[in-house]
């Protein structure tokens, strides 16, 4: 069974119809790319995921559960995580309690299972090199290390279903190999993961999987080599076809 | 020195709701423009259960509070959470509504006649040349603690750090499993609490009366307005400001040849705001940002 399976998914907002009956289903442990041109209804896919939109019809199933109704917050509890394209921090408050918020909305059982929060705060910054900031506001970071903060954060906050963002958008070329090992780092610990970029080489070095959207429809699926050569990706990136 | 313990009392009484709203403003972005009103009713309350029900000061206080939070908890529920998703300027007029309906409630229930709520200990203290009641010193005492105990719950607290992660950012807040929508509602009876603390400050210093309403719910948007909109210690800290300058303005012989009309008192709030939204619109205490 899939962990995380779309039915039918349409979503119409003021008369706009945004998503067409979206369907796709991604299995445990896989790390698939989510791409598509500007407009596509990549991130309001996300949102309905998240639970932050409710579809217009169609379904979401989470581990069998329907969850199409359920709010944002249950579906972080059900280990739903979130990295959003516009910085998902909190700019006033520092490092530290960016991480501590993140492990302290967790179930009562998982934070007992973490031990020591301070300890896995500190753990989590010096994963992405930011321990020596960890009293600074989160606000006074680069945009490269506001975006390692939030994926780290994420990542260590017990989820085990990750969606992604544009998680290298503004990052530098050292920054997103440090993010492209993050996410290898989930996949050898059987987490899964769909990741929204445009970086297609990065989308290929890094995913099982790849799905193409576009007018809010899935056009496409394929593993990343066959998906990269297919004549439909070409025309949707650059309007027509490579040479 | 006797204007700045003139100002320290009525700042106190400002803080308080200056405080709760600014808390508001800051989780919710919404304003509520029944804030004076419910201050009103917690004060009233407390009257009511002191004088005419004959209860002791401390039960009808605990009871005013009370009451303060079930009437916030209802105008959330009733008059903003069912339009503040939609945009959030639609509780400006639910919010009216809400004052026109709360002011007839209050005529209706305690009459216009101006009430006070009796104390004992009205002997008076001097503190380095300023004169101020017992009462009136306790009162000072009671909401400085109360603002730093709320000081303590809101940064070195875990549901403090996460209302303020809910307060700076919502999605990401929920998406780690903050129960945003149970925090708003918290958020909205504090407020009514604090505005009721301020009521019965109120009833207890000087006299409640249904006129006061709509200068206090001024006052308050001032000090918020001034502190950095939805930042609860710059409204605290400009709420103390603008009523110590309020006092400054009607009790100093001002170059030694007239006094200013205590009709004008009231314009400080109006005209701190005018200031503050012409020199430093963000308010006094917004932080900057790094932009890259």
């Amino acid at each position: 069974m899939s962990l995380l399976s779309v039915s039918h998914l349409s979503l119409t907002i003021q008369d706009h119809s945004i998503l067409h009956g979206v369907s796709l289903s991604v299995d445990e442990g896989e790390i698939v790319g989510l791409i598509g041109p500007n407009g596509s209804g990549k991130t309001t896919l996300f949102n309905v995921l998240s639970g932050f939109l409710k579809p217009t019809s169609g379904s979401v199933h989470y581990r069998g559960q329907d969850i199409t109704n359920v709010s944002p917050s249950k579906r972080a509890k059900l280990g739903i995580g979130r990295v959003f394209q516009n910085f998902g921090i909190f700019r006033e408050m520092t490092l530290e309690e960016n991480v501590l918020v993140a492990l302290e909305a967790l179930p009562k059982q998982d934070r007992k299972n973490l031990g020591n929060l301070k300890d896995v705060v500190h753990g989590t910054l010096d994963m992405v090199g930011l321990l020596s900031h960890a009293k600074k506001k989160a606000g006074s970071l680069s945009g490269g290390q506001m975006r390692l903060l939030e994926i780290a954060r994420t990542l260590k906050s017990g989820k085990t279903f990750f969606l992604l963002d544009e998680p290298t958008a503004g990052v530098s070329p050292k920054m997103t190999e440090q993010v492209a090992d993050l996410i290898r780092q989930l996949k050898i610990e059987g987490k899964t993961v769909v990741i929204i970029e445009h970086d297609l080489p990065f989308i290929s070095r890094i995913c099982d999987r790849v799905i193409v959207m576009d007018v809010g429809r899935v056009v496409l699926t394929g593993k990343p080599q066959e998906v990269k050569k297919s004549k439909e990706l070409q025309e949707l990136y650059f309007g027509a076809e490579l040479v | 020195m006797q204007l700045l313990m003139n100002g320290l009392i009525a700042g106190s009484l400002a803080a308080l709701i200056a405080g709760g709203l600014a808390l508001v403003y800051g989780v919710l972005g919404v304003f509520n423009l029944a804030l004076g009103q419910m201050v009103l009713v917690g004060g009233y309350a407390t009257w009511w259960f002191h004088v005419p029900l004959g209860l002791p000061l401390s039960a009808s206080i605990v009871l005013g509070l009370l009451m303060g939070a079930a009437l916030s908890w209802a105008s959330f529920e009733l008059f903003v959470n069912p339009f503040y998703k939609h945009h959030r300027f639609l509780p400006l007029v639910t919010t009216i509504a809400l004052s026109m309906i709360l002011d007839a409630a209050i005529l209706l229930l305690w009459s216009e006649r101006p009430r006070s709520i009796p104390t004992t200990g009205g002997g008076m203290i001097s503190i380095v040349g300023m004169q101020a009641t017992f009462t009136q010193l306790t009162l000072i005492m009671c909401t400085l603690l109360l603002l730093c105990g709320f000081a303590c719950l809101f940064h070195s607290t875990p549901f403090g750090r996460k209302l303020r992660a809910v307060v700076q950012n919502p999605l990401a807040a929920m998406s780690l499993g903050v129960p945003a929508p149970l925090l708003h509602r918290i958020v909205f009876i504090m407020s009514g609490v604090f505005a009721a603390a301020g009521g019965i400050f109120l009833g207890i210093d000087q006299t409640l009366s249904t006129t006061i309403a709509f200068p206090l719910t001024i006052k308050a948007y001032a000090a918020i307005i001034a502190g950095g909109k939805g930042n609860i210690w710059g409204a605290v800290l400009c709420a103390y400001l603008i009523a110590i300058l309020e006092q400054l303005l009607v009790g100093v012989h001002w170059f030694g040849t007239f006094y200013v009309s205590a009709g004008y008192q009231s314009t400080v709030a109006l005209l701190f705001i005018i200031v503050f939204l012409l020199w430093k619109p963000q308010g006094l205490f917004a932080t900057s940002q790094r932009l890259a």
